[in-house]
């Protein structure tokens, strides 16, 4: 039952972070096409983003781990 | 135009550093901490977490410029290594659970998510001033 919950667990959150990340990187990549001066400001939000998105699912892993 | 775009990239290479400085300037005071202080459970785990968070920045601020230059130069870029920064979080537990006697466990998760405390700080500080 404990790896079901970590399997659910990390699961969801990696489904969550994959959609955020799909959009973060999406829409940066079309920003630095369309304007390639702006690229560093860009990549700083992206940094910024994507450790946002990534605080959670590294939480799951993490109470996955502690779980099983 | 160039100058500009090399001007905007600078900002960033600008913050990569500052960010770096910031993981070394927390690695070192749990170091200290570690050997000092009657606390050393709690520190080595502070110290393990810290160190595997800045493992995690340095892996997103490469990989982040490696896309960057990608888009630039129309290459494919397989990745941003997200199982990489979930599977050094799970290093991180493994490691506290396997050693629980030396290191305490709830300090590392509080030494993983260093990284994030230290980017937004910068972002809130230096986003304006740049």
């Amino acid at each position: 039952m404990e790896a079901l919950a970590a399997a659910i667990a990390v699961g969801l959150a990696a489904l969550g972070a994959s959609l955020g990340n799909g959009m973060i990187v999406s829409r940066t990549v079309d920003g630095i096409a369309r304007q390639p001066e702006l690229r560093g400001a860009l990549q700083t939000t992206m940094l910024i983003g994507i450790a946002l998105v990534e605080a959670i699912p590294i939480f799951a892993v993490v109470i996955a781990f502690m779980v099983m | 135009m160039v100058d500009m775009e090399q001007q905007d990239l600078k900002k960033y290479d600008r913050m990569v550093i500052r960010q770096r400085k910031w993981m070394l300037y927390t690695l070192s005071i749990m170091v200290i901490g570690a050997g000092f202080t009657p606390y050393p459970r709690i520190f080595l785990g502070l110290l393990i977490g810290t160190a595997l968070s800045f493992y995690n920045l340095w892996l997103l601020q490469r990989k982040i410029k490696k896309l960057g230059q990608a888009i630039i130069e129309d290459r494919r870029m397989l990745g941003i290594g997200s199982l990489t920064r979930f599977a050094s979080a799970a290093l991180a537990v493994v490691v506290g659970l396997r050693f629980e006697e030396y290191v305490d466990i709830i300090a590392i998760i509080i030494g993983l998510m260093t990284f994030y405390i230290v980017i937004i700080i910068d972002f809130a500080l230096f986003n304006t001033k740049d």
